[in-house]
């Protein structure tokens, strides 16, 4: 699917090339920002309705992370990692942090339940995009302790510590689950391409 | 087998999950600077970690989009990166960004200030060197001084600080931008870091919509860093937690 461009830019990159939008927003490009937004929205919108919950606070988390990416464009640097990585460590920081400053312990306690079981059922709702199903394939591939560990912290918002006392484990088996997991989960898209 | 002691290692899984108190982050990050294959790997794993958002899709409301693309059109937008010169020692904390803009250039801090102060984010008034009557006088002379140097620097957490300084005023002009916010009980503290003693410069304002209002900063000495750790309430008389921002200020 190609992105709509508002305007006709005939020199525009392909809808995939995020960076080389990037590169172009950076420059004050709004029809390059449209295209961002067309291919991210949903992933920024997504995440922080599954870690947010409220709906209009993640539109507000959205709209905050889509104008930081507009801001912050020419900060980019392609060294550090790919454009979509920049795009949603910013979008997942932002989720998390607006959970953690406004949410009280006790209202987290409750989103425990949600995050460890809702998963399925939003997987399901997505199941017809393509990398959706290899991304819950290699989250399937986890041991039942890296996957609690991984999406506790990633969808919950929890630090590790929190995540520990959720499931009832030491400290510093949480911490090597999360990164034992995500290693498997590179390893894994990473073979799947 | 774990050790007892912390192997900062380990925590590149909860790093890259975003799952780390602010404390921890900031220690994981300081070890980053000096660790080439940690940086490498922490990076693999948030490639990872975000490839999660992909089951978790949704599509927002279509007026979002139009909301977004419009404050997008009035918003104005930050510069690239500007190497620093050769030769000047200044240490940039923050593994994200690691190149912060420096310009010195005491017309772009007062610019910058103004716009932060006031929460402008649209500079259109840039010609206009006008230090806003409410500023002290102090403000103003840090701001407008020859010598003054600007800086920006990355908190840990999140947001960043913006600072103009002056060798001849021994003084610096501080505003921060999306800080996260804070439970009443905790503030953000101010210190001067020195090579032989913490000095608290006060507490910082509270932000309106995320920037706080410009703070003069005054009594620097050579050799001192300036530091933001989060307090009690009213602060504190030594820094209690790291830093969750620390920027080395130049000597003269």
């Amino acid at each position: 699917m190609t992105a709509e461009l508002p305007g006709e830019r005939p020199t525009s990159p392909p809808a995939s090339d995020l960076a080389g939008l990037l590169a172009k927003v950076a420059r004050g490009d709004e029809a390059a920002f449209a295209a961002v937004y067309d291919q991210v929205g949903a992933l920024v919108f997504g995440l922080a309705r599954r870690v947010v919950k409220d709906p209009a606070q993640s539109e507000e988390v959205t709209q905050e992370v889509l104008l930081e990416v507009w801001r912050s464009a020419s900060r980019f640097d392609p060294v550090q990692g790919s454009a979509r990585s920049w795009l949603m460590t910013m979008a997942h920081r932002r989720a998390v942090d607006r959970v953690r400053s406004a949410q009280a312990s006790a209202e987290r306690e409750a989103r425990a339940t949600l995050a460890a079981t809702d998963y399925d059922v939003v997987v399901e709702e997505v199941e017809a995009r393509l990398e959706a199903q290899r991304v819950r394939r290699c989250l399937d591939s986890l041991t039942e302790l890296q996957r609690e560990s991984v999406t506790l912290a990633y969808y919950g918002g929890y630090t590790y510590r929190e995540v520990a006392g959720l499931l009832g484990v030491a400290v510093g088996t949480v911490k090597t689950r999360m990164r034992d997991g995500l290693i498997r989960m590179r390893d894994c898209m990473g073979a799947g391409q | 087998m774990r050790l007892r002691r912390p192997d900062p290692h380990t925590l590149a899984g909860a790093y890259a999950l975003d799952a780390l108190s602010e404390a921890d982050r900031a220690a994981f990050e300081r070890h980053l600077v000096a660790c080439d294959s940690c940086r490498h790997e922490a990076s693999s794993l948030r490639e990872a970690a975000g490839q999660l958002a992909e089951v978790t899709a949704s599509t927002p409301p279509p007026r979002l989009r139009e909301q977004v693309l419009a404050e997008a059109a009035r918003t104005r937008q930050q510069p690239p990166p500007v190497a620093e010169t050769p030769g000047t020692q200044r240490s940039w904390l923050g593994f994200t960004r690691p190149t912060a803009p420096r310009l010195s250039v005491a017309f772009a801090g007062v610019c910058i200030l103004i716009a932060l102060g006031l929460g402008a984010l649209t500079l259109t008034t840039q010609q206009r060197l006008r230090v806003y009557e409410t500023r002290s006088h102090e403000i103003a002379a840090v701001l407008n001084a020859p010598d003054a140097d600007i800086m920006t620097v990355q908190a840990t957490t999140h947001g960043s600080a913006t600072v103009v300084m002056s060798h001849a005023a021994h003084a610096l002009v501080l505003t921060t931008k999306r800080l996260p916010a804070l439970p009443t009980t905790e503030c953000y503290q101010v210190w001067l870091m020195g090579p032989h003693r913490d000095r608290s410069a006060g507490v910082l304002p509270t932000p309106h919509q995320g920037i706080t209002a410009p703070m003069i900063v005054s009594g620097l000495a050579n050799g001192d860093r300036l530091g933001l750790t989060v307090e009690a309430a009213g602060g504190a008389k030594h820094p209690d937690s790291p830093p969750v921002l620390m920027l080395g200020l130049p000597t003269s």
